[in-house]
C-alpha cells in the first residue's frame, strides 16, 4: 500500500480533512523540481502530500481535465474590493468569489476605501473579515493619511498588522518630497512602495490617451508624458534613497524603456501591467464605451505592441488585474462623467492568453504568481511535497463565454460580458478546498 | 434620397453625399423662408423635444424656429428648470420624456459623446446640437452652406479657422466637413489652444501666425474664446489675446485681400473680432444665423425620412 493511501486513511480517521487528487496535470512552476512534467498531485487538508506520475488512491475530490496545467496559486497585486465604504460596488466576499473564479489565491487590495486603509485598525478589519473567505486578501496600506498625499501614514504599525506593501492606490503620491520620505521610511521594515504613475498636474482634465484618436473624438487627452515623467522622477528618488518601488499599470512604450534601464542599472525597480493594456488600444474607444474608460488610459496600438513584447521578454514582473468595480450608474452615463476602471479578476487569464498566445507556461506562472511572491515576500511555496497547496488549474485552449450569470463580482463593468474568451480557469485549490468553475 | 445615418451625431459619420443632400435640401427650405407664408406642413405629425443641458440662445431659437416652420410639435427642456438639478441621470430624463411619445430629440450637452451614449439606448432619432468639445454638426453645415453661398464653392476653398481650436466643437465640425468636401483648412491660434495632434488627426495646416493665415485664406472663420471650457489658464489675458490674435480693420488692410469673415457667435467684440470687422461688408455673420434655420429644417426633415 502506498504512503499516500496511508495518509488518506489517517486523514479520514481524524474526520477533519479534505483530500483532493489532481490527475494528469502539466506542472508549470519554474521553482519546482516537477516543472514541465505531467503528474498526479495529492492534497490532504491544505498540504501537497504527494506528487507522482500515478497516485492510486481515492479522494473526496478528483479532478481530471484534458490539457490541464497546474500553476502555483495566482496573486493579484492591485484590486479594489471597495470594502469598507462602497459595498454597493463590491464587498470582500464578492471580490473573493470573483478572484477564486479567476484562479487567484491571493489578492492585494488598494487602500482607496472609505475609510482609507491608512491605520492598523483598517488593516485588521480587512484581515479579520477575510479569514473565512476562499482567497487570502492582503491589504495595501496607504502611504499617506487618507491617501491625500500630505502626511505619512503609520506604515510601520500597518506592516506589523499585516499590510503587505504601501501605496496611495489610484491617486499615487504626487509630491516629490513626500515620496522621498516614504521611500526612506519603508526601509525600516524592508517595505515596498507601489505607484500608479500619473502626474495629476498634467492629466487631471483628460479623459483618454492624448493623440490622434482623442483629437478625432473631441475628448480631452492625457499625455503619455504624465506617466513617463512620474516614472522618471520616481526612479531618481529610488536611486537617491536606495529604496524599492513597484510601478503598476504601466501603459506606454517609453515607460517600459525607462524601467528596463533602471533595472539594468541595478536599481530595485519592478513593474506590472494590466491584462487590458495588453489587449485593448485607444482605438477601441471610438464608440465612447465607458467600460473602456480606465486609468491609466488605453494607449496606442504601438504601445500595446511594446507592452506585449516586454511581457514576452521578461521585462514585466507581474500581471496586475486592476479589478475596479463600478456601480452601473457610474458607467451607464456620459463618457465624461463615467468613473474609471473595469472588473478584471475573472477575465485576466483569458485576456493574457488571447493577447499573448506565445507566452510559455513557465512565464505565465512567473507573471501571475512567483514574481509577485518574491517581490512582496509572500513566501508562497513551490509545487513540492510538503508545501502548502495554493494552486491554480487552467487550460490554455478551452474557450468559454463570460456572462452576467457567471460573473461573480457585484459589478458588471466589463467590456467582455457576452464575449467568447479563449483560455479557461478550471479551478482553484486554496485553504484546503477545491473551487471548480463550470 | 435618404441620409445614410439615422441620427445626426456628428459630421464625422456623414458621407459626402449626405452633406450635399443636406445642403441642397437647405437651399430649398431657404426659398420657402423667403415666401410670405414661411411654413410647410411636412412634420405636422412629429413631436420634437429640444433638450438643452447647456446654455444656448441662438442654437435653441434656431432649432425651435426650424421645427415650427416644419409644423412639428415642439417642447423645450432646459437643465436648470428640470429634474437634472435633482440628480436624475441623462438616460432616465430622456426615457421619461420619450414615454410621452416624442419622435425626435435635439440635444445640447456639455459632455463629448453624450448624444452617442443616448443613441445606444433610445429608439428616437437624435440631432446633436453640440456636445462638449466634440462636434456641433448643424453649425458645421450652416457654415458650409454660407461659405458656398458667398463664394460659390467648397472644393478648393481655403478656410482659416482662428482662435480657440482646442475647446471648439464648431472647429471640429467645420474641419470634418470641409475636408470631406475638398476644401483646404488651416487652423491658427496660440499653441496652448491648438490640440497637439490636430495635424495628423485631420490633415490640416497649423500656424501660430494670424497674418500668415489671413494672407493665405479665402474665408476666415473666427471662433469665440471659450473661457468657460478652460480648466486652466491657457493665455495670459484677453488683452494680450487680442494683440496677437484679434482681427482688426488695420490688420485686414495690411493683408490687402478680400476675405470673407465668419463667426459662430456670440462675438466677444474687441477680443477675437473688432466691431468694424464684424459689421463690415466682408462679414457674413448674420447670413450664417439666417441660414441656420434652413439648414436645421433640412436636417430634421431628412431625419424624419420624409419623401418629397
Amino acid at each position: 500500500m502506498t504512503r499516500a493511501l496511508f495518509q488518506v486513511i489517517f486523514a479520514k480517521i481524524l474526520l477533519l480533512t479534505m483530500t483532493i487528487l489532481v490527475r494528469k496535470a502539466l506542472i508549470s512552476d519554474p521553482h519546482s523540481s516537477f516543472n514541465n512534467t505531467v503528474q498526479d498531485v495529492l492534497i490532504v487538508d491544505n498540504i501537497i502530500t504527494d506528487i507522482a506520475t500515478n497516485i492510486n488512491t481515492s479522494a473526496d475530490d478528483v479532478i481530471e481535465h484534458e490539457g490541464m496545467i497546474l500553476s502555483p496559486g495566482w496573486i493579484d497585486i492591485f484590486s479594489d474590493f471597495a470594502d469598507p465604504g462602497q459595498e454597493q460596488k463590491e464587498t470582500l466576499e464578492t471580490g473573493a468569489a470573483s478572484a477564486i473564479a479567476g484562479g487567484f489565491t491571493r489578492v492585494m487590495v488598494v487602500p482607496n476605501t472609505n475609510p482609507t486603509v491608512d491605520s492598523k485598525s483598517t488593516v485588521e478589519y480587512i484581515i479579520q473579515k477575510s479569514q473565512s473567505l476562499p482567497v487570502h486578501i492582503l491589504p495595501l496600506g496607504a502611504v499617506t493619511k487618507s491617501a491625500q498625499g500630505k502626511e505619512l501614514a503609520e506604515m510601520y504599525d500597518m506592516k506589523k498588522s499585516g499590510a503587505v506593501a504601501f501605496s496611495d492606490g489610484i491617486v499615487s503620491v504626487q509630491s516629490s518630497g513626500l515620496l522621498m520620505k516614504a521611500l526612506q521610511y519603508v526601509k525600516t521594515f524592508n517595505g515596498t512602495v507601489i505607484q500608479l504613475p500619473d502626474d495629476k498636474n498634467m492629466s487631471s482634465h483628460g479623459l483618454m490617451n492624448e493623440g490622434i484618436t482623442s483629437t478625432r473624438l473631441g475628448l480631452p487627452g492625457i499625455p503619455a508624458l504624465a506617466e513617463e515623467l512620474m516614472i522618471k522622477r520616481d526612479i531618481d528618488l529610488v536611486r537617491y534613497t536606495e529604496s524599492k518601488i513597484h510601478f503598476t499599470g504601466i501603459s506606454t512604450a517609453n515607460s517600459i524603456e525607462l524601467i528596463r534601464q533602471a533595472k539594468a542599472e541595478g536599481l530595485q525597480v519592478s513593474c506590472s501591467v494590466t491584462p487590458y493594456h495588453l489587449f485593448f488600444s485607444e482605438e477601441d474607444l471610438l464608440s465612447y464605451d465607458t467600460n473602456l474608460k480606465v486609468s491609466p488610459p488605453l494607449r496606442t496600438k504601438a504601445d500595446v505592441k511594446a507592452l506585449q513584447q516586454a511581457v514576452l521578454n521578461g521585462d514585466v514582473d507581474c500581471i496586475a488585474t486592476h479589478h475596479f468595480p463600478q456601480h452601473w450608474d457610474n458607467k451607464v452615463c456620459e463618457f465624461e462623467y463615467a468613473k474609471n476602471g473595469m472588473i478584471g479578476l475573472q477575465t485576466a487569464f483569458s485576456l493574457i492568453n488571447t493577447a499573448l498566445p506565445d507566452l510559455k507556461n513557465e512565464q505565465l506562472a512567473e507573471l501571475f504568481s512567483t514574481n509577485a511572491s518574491k517581490l512582496f515576500q509572500l513566501k508562497c511555496g513551490a509545487i513540492e511535497k510538503g508545501a502548502a497547496a495554493e494552486l491554480t488549474l487552467f487550460s490554455r485552449n478551452q474557450s468559454y463565454v463570460f456572462t452576467k450569470e457567471n460573473n461573480k463580482s457585484k459589478s458588471s463593468n466589463s467590456p467582455l460580458i457576452n464575449k467568447e474568451l479563449s483560455g479557461k480557469v478550471i479551478g482553484t485549490i486554496n485553504k484546503g478546498k477545491l473551487f471548480l468553475n463550470n | 434620397m435618404k441620409l445614410s445615418t439615422k441620427h445626426l451625431l456628428g459630421i464625422k459619420d456623414l458621407t459626402k453625399e449626405d452633406i450635399q443632400l443636406i445642403l441642397s435640401t437647405a437651399a430649398n427650405f431657404k426659398d420657402v423662408l423667403q415666401r410670405p407664408v414661411k411654413k410647410v406642413p411636412s412634420l405636422r405629425d412629429v413631436t420634437i423635444v429640444n433638450l438643452f443641458f447647456e446654455n444656448s440662445t441662438r442654437t435653441r431659437i434656431s432649432f425651435e424656429l426650424a421645427e415650427k416652420r416644419l409644423s412639428a410639435d415642439t417642447l423645450n427642456f432646459t437643465a436648470s428648470a428640470s429634474s437634472v438639478s435633482k440628480g436624475e441621470t441623462l438616460l432616465d430624463t430622456v426615457n421619461n420624456i420619450l414615454s410621452m411619445k416624442v419622435d425626435m430629440v435635439v440635444m445640447r450637452h456639455s459632455a463629448s459623446g453624450a448624444p452617442h451614449f443616448l443613441a445606444q439606448h433610445i429608439p428616437a432619432a437624435i440631432v446633436n446640437a453640440g456636445d462638449g468639445i466634440n462636434e456641433h454638426p448643424t453649425q458645421g453645415l450652416l457654415d458650409a452652406f454660407s461659405m458656398q453661398e458667398r463664394t460659390g464653392k467648397l472644393e478648393g476653398l481655403k478656410v482659416a479657422i482662428i482662435g480657440d481650436i482646442m475647446h471648439s466643437r464648431v472647429a471640429m465640425s467645420n474641419i470634418y466637413l470641409l475636408k470631406k468636401m475638398g476644401a483646404e483648412v488651416t487652423v491658427v491660434g496660440p499653441p496652448t489652444l491648438i490640440p497637439k495632434h490636430i495635424k495628423e488627426a485631420f490633415d490640416v495646416n497649423v500656424t501660430y501666425n494670424l497674418k500668415e493665415a489671413l494672407q493665405w485664406c479665402d474665408v476666415a472663420n473666427v471662433l469665440r474664446i471659450q473661457l468657460e471650457r478652460q480648466n486652466q489658464p491657457l493665455f495670459s489675458s484677453l488683452r494680450e489675446y487680442n494683440l496677437a490674435y484679434g482681427i482688426s480693420r488695420k490688420l485686414l488692410d495690411e493683408v490687402g485681400r478680400d476675405i470673407v469673415i465668419m463667426h459662430p457667435g456670440p462675438i466677444n467684440r474687441g477680443v477675437e473680432l473688432d466691431s468694424d470687422v464684424a459689421d463690415s461688408n466682408n462679414s457674413i455673420i448674420l447670413n450664417q444665423v439666417e441660414n441656420g434655420v434652413a439648414v436645421r429644417m433640412a436636417v430634421l426633415y431628412l431625419l424624419a425620412n420624409r419623401e418629397n
